[in-house]
C-alpha cells in the first residue's frame, strides 16, 4: 500500500512537471498557433545553462541565467527566424521548428558530450520515508513550485490586461488587431513565457532521480509533447491535466514494471506515447480542446 | 460597366451636386488617394479610388459584392496584409499623417478603428472582457473609464450582460458588443462594414440611430453597407464602388433621389415574372415532399415545433420567416443533418427522416449552404465535379489507373459540368479558383454544385444573403431557369421576403419554430399574423420583441 502511495505522490508530482512543459507549449500554440517542436530542446537548453553555471554562481543565480538563455532564444527563434519566413502560415512555421529542434538538439548533444551534469539544486538526493518506501525531496519541491506556478499563471491569463490581450489574440487574431491589440508583443510574450516554463520544468525534470543533463535527456523531456496534445492542444487547464495523467501513467508503469513484464522491458518509457494513442482514438482533439465548429 | 457610362453619370451628380448643396468647409480626416489594391499580386481588387471623409461627417460607401468595400476598410485599418493583399499604388492619410505600412494596433492608437464584417467578437471572452480588449490601446485609466461608461449608456443591454460569454449572445446583441467594443478605442474614425448584415429589420433600425448618436458625439464614421436604404438614411456623402472603382459619389440626397441608385440599390426587389405553369417535361422522378408534425428540440429550446406542409412536385416553394423562425434548422433535418425529436418527412414513399445524410444525397437530395461551402483553392470546374460525385460510377483502382472507360465517363461529366456552369452564368469563369471569385459568383458555384448531382429536390439555404438588389435579381432568375429546365422542386429558405414573392408558387412562414402561415403569395402577405411576425410593433417594442425573440431560439 505504502508503495502504491508513494508512486502516486511521485506521479502527480513529476505529472506537475510534465504540466509545465506541456503549458509553454500549449501558450505558443494559443498566441501564434505554431505548434513548436523546439520546446523540448529549450527546456534542456535552460537546464543545461543551469548545470554549466551553479558551481560558479550559485543554484539560484544558475536559474536566472537558465531562463534568461532559454527567453533569449525563444525569443530569437520567433523575432528573426519565424517571423522572417517566406510564408508565414502556422504549417510551414512549425516545420521550421522541426528543423531548429534538430540544430539545437544536435549542439547541446555536442556540447554535453558523454557526462551526466548534475544541476547542483538545494533538496540534493535527500529522500521522504512514506512507510517503507520514499519520495525524493526534490519531487515535493517540484509538485510545489510547480503548482503555485500553475495557479500564478492561471490567474494572470484569466485577470491580467495581457492575458485578456492573448487570449483575444488566440480566438481572432485580425479582430484583436482591430482592437489594437499588438500582436507581435503578444507573439513574443508568449515564446518567452514558455522558454522560462521550460527552463524551470527543465530542471526539475532533469534532477535526482532524474538522472541529469545527459544527451538522452531530450528524448526524456519529449514525453510532454502528448501531454499536451492528450490535455487538447489549446486548452492551458487541458495541458496540466494532460501532465499529471502523463506523469502518473509514466510512474505506475515504471513502477510494477514487473508486473506488466509481458508488455515488454522499458514500456514506461513509451506509456506517453501509448496514452496519447488511445485519449486521441476517443477524442480527436484531446480532452479539453475546443472542436472547430462549423455552422451549416 | 461601360466607362463612359460611368463618366456620365459621375458628371451628372457631380452637377447637382455643385448646384444644390454646398457643404460647409470642415476639414479632411480621412483622406483616400488613387488608391490601387492587389491581392496575390494579381487580382485588382481596387483600382484607384478616391474618397473623402470630412470632420464630424458620417459617409457611406454602397456596391455589390466583390466591388472592393471591404478592401477600401482593409487598406484603412491596415489588416489588408493578413488577406494576402497590398498597397500597390496611392496612399491613405488620416489627419494628416500617412498610414500606410503602419501596423493595425498602430492604426488604433492613431483614433481610427474597424468593426469587422460578421462582428468577429470574442465569444470565449465575457462581454467585459471583450470591451477590455479593446482599451488596452488606451493609455489613460481615467479615459478608459469613461469610454466604458458611455459603452454601457449606448448599450444598456450590454451592461446587463456583461458577465456572459460573447459567444451566447443573440445576433444582435453581439453586433452592440462590436460596434460598443470599437467605442472602447476612444477613436476618432469608426470604420463599419456591413453592420446590419444577418439582422432583423427593427434591429436594423436600431443599429441605424446609434451610429447617428456615435456621430453626434464628434466621432466621424465610414460605413460600408449593403441595405443602401439604411446607409443613405445616416450618411451625409455617399460613395457607390463598382469593380474597384468610384463610379458615383454625390449626397445621400441625390443619391438617393437618383432613379439609377434607386433602381439598383434600393430597388424595391423588381418583382420577379409570374410563375409559368407549363412544366418541362423531364424524365426525373419528381416526387412530393411532405413534412408531418416535424419537432426539433435543442436542449429546452424548441427550434421545430409541429411544423406540416407540403412542396408540391416540379414548383418552387419558399420557407420564410425572421432570423431564428427555424429555417436553418428545418434544411438541416431535410437534408439528415439533424434528427427530428418527433415527426416525419416523406419524399414520395421514402421516409427521409429514417435515413442517415448520405443516403438522402442519394435519393437525389441537393442542396446549398448559407454560409459558402466551397473549395477555395480548387477551380470552378473541380468544384462543380464534386457535386457529381454520386454519379460517377468508376472506382478508385480503375480511376487510378486512368482506364479508359474512367476516362470517358470524366469526359462526359466534364461536358454537363460545362452546361450546368452555363446554365448558372458561370460560363467564362470556369477555370478560375472559386476562392477568388467574388462573394456572388460564389453563391452560384454553391447552386452550381448543387445542381451537377442532377438533382429532382433542390434545397437552397439563404440564396441571396448578403447580396445586393441587382444581384439578387440576377438570382432569382437564375433560379427560375434552372427550375424550369430541370422540373425539380425548389424549397428557398429566405429571410428576405420580396425577393421569394414573385417567385414561389407557395409560401410557407415560421415564427419561434411555429408554421403561422402557409399559402400562395398573395395570401401570406396579408396575413396579419405573417405582417405582426415581421414588422413588429412599435420601434421600441419591436427591438426587445426582436432581441428576445433571438435569444428564444439559440
Amino acid at each position: 500500500m505504502s508503495y502504491f502511495l508513494s508512486l502516486l505522490i511521485s506521479g502527480i508530482s513529476i505529472g506537475f512537471v510534465y504540466g509545465l512543459i506541456a503549458l509553454g507549449f500549449v501558450i505558443i500554440f494559443k498566441a501564434t498557433k505554431v505548434v513548436n517542436f523546439t520546446h523540448a530542446a529549450i527546456a534542456l537548453l535552460g537546464a543545461y545553462v543551469v548545470a554549466r553555471t551553479h558551481q560558479s554562481l550559485g543554484f539560484w543565480l544558475a536559474l536566472v541565467a537558465g531562463i534568461s538563455a532559454a527567453v533569449l532564444m525563444n525569443y530569437l527563434i520567433d523575432v528573426l527566424v519565424l517571423r522572417n519566413a517566406r510564408r508565414p502560415d502556422p504549417a510551414t512555421l512549425s516545420i521550421i521548428t522541426i528543423g531548429l529542434d534538430i540544430l539545437l538538439g544536435a549542439e547541446l548533444r555536442r556540447q554535453i558530450g558523454f557526462q551526466a551534469l548534475g544541476l547542483g539544486d538545494p533538496w540534493g538526493t535527500g529522500v521522504i520515508h512514506v512507510g517503507d518506501s520514499f519520495i525524493p525531496q526534490t519531487r515535493l519541491a517540484a509538485a510545489v513550485i510547480a503548482a503555485m506556478i500553475i495557479v500564478w499563471f492561471a490567474a494572470v491569463f484569466r485577470f491580467s490586461n495581457w492575458g485578456v490581450a492573448m487570449r483575444a489574440a488566440s480566438e481572432d487574431p485580425e479582430a484583436a488587431a482591430l482592437m489594437g491589440v499588438r500582436l507581435r508583443r503578444v507573439s513574443i510574450a508568449a515564446w518567452g513565457v514558455a522558454g522560462a516554463l521550460a527552463t524551470v520544468a527543465g530542471v526539475f525534470f532533469l534532477t535526482f532521480p532524474g538522472g541529469g543533463v545527459t544527451n538522452l535527456a531530450e528524448l526524456a523531456i519529449l514525453g510532454a509533447f502528448p501531454a499536451a496534445i492528450i490535455g487538447g492542444l489549446d486548452s492551458t487547464g487541458g495541458a496540466v491535466a494532460g501532465g499529471l495523467l502523463v506523469g502518473l501513467t509514466v510512474t505506475f508503469a515504471a513502477g510494477y514494471q514487473n508486473e506488466i513484464a509481458f508488455l515488454g522491458r522499458g514500456v514506461h518509457e513509451a506509456a506517453p506515447f501509448i496514452l496519447m494513442f488511445v485519449v486521441l482514438l476517443v477524442r480527436p482533439t484531446g480532452l479539453f480542446g475546443t472542436k472547430e465548429l462549423h455552422r451549416v | 460597366m461601360d466607362a463612359t457610362v460611368v463618366a456620365d453619370r459621375r458628371t451628372m451628380i457631380a452637377g447637382e451636386a455643385s448646384a444644390e448643396t454646398a457643404m460647409p468647409e470642415r476639414d479632411i480626416a480621412l483622406l483616400v488617394r488613387d488608391l490601387r489594391v492587389s491581392y496575390g499580386g494579381a487580382v485588382k481588387a481596387l483600382d484607384g479610388v478616391n474618397l473623402e471623409v470630412p470632420q464630424g461627417s458620417v459617409v457611406a460607401v454602397l456596391g455589390n459584392n466583390g466591388a472592393g468595400k471591404s478592401t477600401l476598410l482593409r487598406s484603412i485599418s491596415g489588416t489588408l496584409s493578413m488577406q494576402g493583399g497590398r498597397i500597390a499604388e496611392g496612399d491613405v492619410t488620416f489627419d494628416g499623417k500617412s498610414l500606410n505600412g503602419l501596423d493595425p494596433a498602430e492604426i488604433v492608437r492613431a483614433g481610427v478603428v474597424q468593426v469587422p464584417e460578421g462582428r468577429r467578437i470574442f465569444g470565449e471572452l465575457t462581454v467585459e472582457e471583450n470591451l477590455r480588449v479593446a482599451s488596452l490601446a488606451t493609455d489613460e485609466r481615467s479615459k478608459r473609464t469613461a469610454a466604458r461608461e458611455r459603452v454601457y449608456d449606448l448599450f444598456p443591454r450590454l451592461a446587463e450582460r456583461r458577465g456572459q460569454r460573447g459567444g451566447l449572445l443573440s445576433g444582435g446583441e453581439q453586433q452592440m458588443l462590436a460596434i460598443g467594443r470599437a467605442l472602447m478605442t476612444s477613436p476618432r474614425l469608426l470604420l463599419l462594414d456591413e453592420p446590419s448584415l444577418g439582422l432583423a429589420p427593427n434591429l436594423v433600425g436600431h443599429i441605424a440611430d446609434v451610429v447617428k448618436d456615435i456621430n453626434r458625439q464628434g466621432i466621424s464614421v465610414l460605413i460600408v453597407e449593403q441595405d443602401a436604404a439604411m446607409a443613405l438614411d445616416i450618411a451625409e456623402r455617399a460613395y457607390v464602388l463598382e469593380v474597384g472603382r468610384v463610379a458615383i459619389e454625390g449626397s445621400s440626397q441625390e443619391l438617393a433621389n437618383s432613379p439609377e441608385i434607386h433602381d439598383s440599390y434600393l430597388g424595391r426587389r423588381q418583382p420577379a415574372e409570374p410563375v409559368s405553369e407549363a412544366r418541362v417535361e423531364t424524365t426525373r422522378e419528381v416526387r412530393e415532399l411532405r413534412i408531418e408534425d416535424l419537432s426539433v428540440r435543442f436542449g429546452g429550446v424548441a427550434a421545430l415545433s409541429n411544423v406540416s406542409f407540403a412542396v408540391e412536385p416540379g414548383t418552387i416553394h419558399a420557407v420564410i420567416g425572421p432570423n431564428g423562425a427555424g429555417k436553418s434548422t428545418l434544411i438541416n433535418v431535410l437534408t439528415g443533418v439533424y434528427s427530428a425529436n418527433k415527426g416525419r418527412v416523406h419524399f414520395g414513399a421514402d421516409e427521409l427522416t429514417a435515413m442517415r445524410s448520405h443516403e438522402i444525397g442519394s435519393m437525389g437530395v441537393s442542396r446549398t449552404f448559407q454560409n459558402i461551402a466551397l473549395s477555395a483553392g480548387a477551380s470552378v470546374a473541380e468544384n462543380l465535379m464534386l457535386g457529381r460525385h454520386r454519379l460517377s460510377r468508376s472506382g478508385f483502382i480503375a480511376a487510378g489507373f486512368r482506364m479508359p472507360w474512367v476516362m470517358r465517363e470524366q469526359r462526359d461529366h466534364r461536358s454537363r459540368v460545362e452546361e450546368i456552369a452555363e446554365l448558372v452564368g458561370l460560363g467564362d469563369l470556369i477555370d478560375e479558383k472559386a476562392g477568388l471569385l467574388p462573394y456572388g459568383h460564389q453563391k452560384l458555384v454553391e447552386l452550381g454544385r448543387a445542381l451537377c448531382a442532377e438533382p429532382n429536390l433542390l434545397l437552397l439555404d439563404e440564396p441571396v444573403a448578403g447580396m445586393s438588389a441587382t444581384e439578387s435579381a440576377e438570382m432569382a432568375s437564375i433560379i427560375r431557369r434552372v427550375q424550369g429546365e430541370f422540373g425539380i422542386s425548389v424549397v428557398v429558405i429566405e429571410h428576405n421576403m420580396p425577393f421569394v414573392m414573385g417567385m414561389a408558387k407557395r409560401v410557407t412562414v415560421l415564427d419561434f419554430g411555429r408554421l403561422i402561415a402557409n399559402g400562395t403569395p398573395y395570401e401570406v402577405q396579408r396575413d396579419p399574423d405573417v405582417i405582426k411576425a415581421y414588422l413588429g410593433g412599435s420601434e421600441d417594442r419591436g427591438i426587445r420583441d426582436a432581441l428576445e425573440r433571438e435569444e428564444r431560439n439559440q
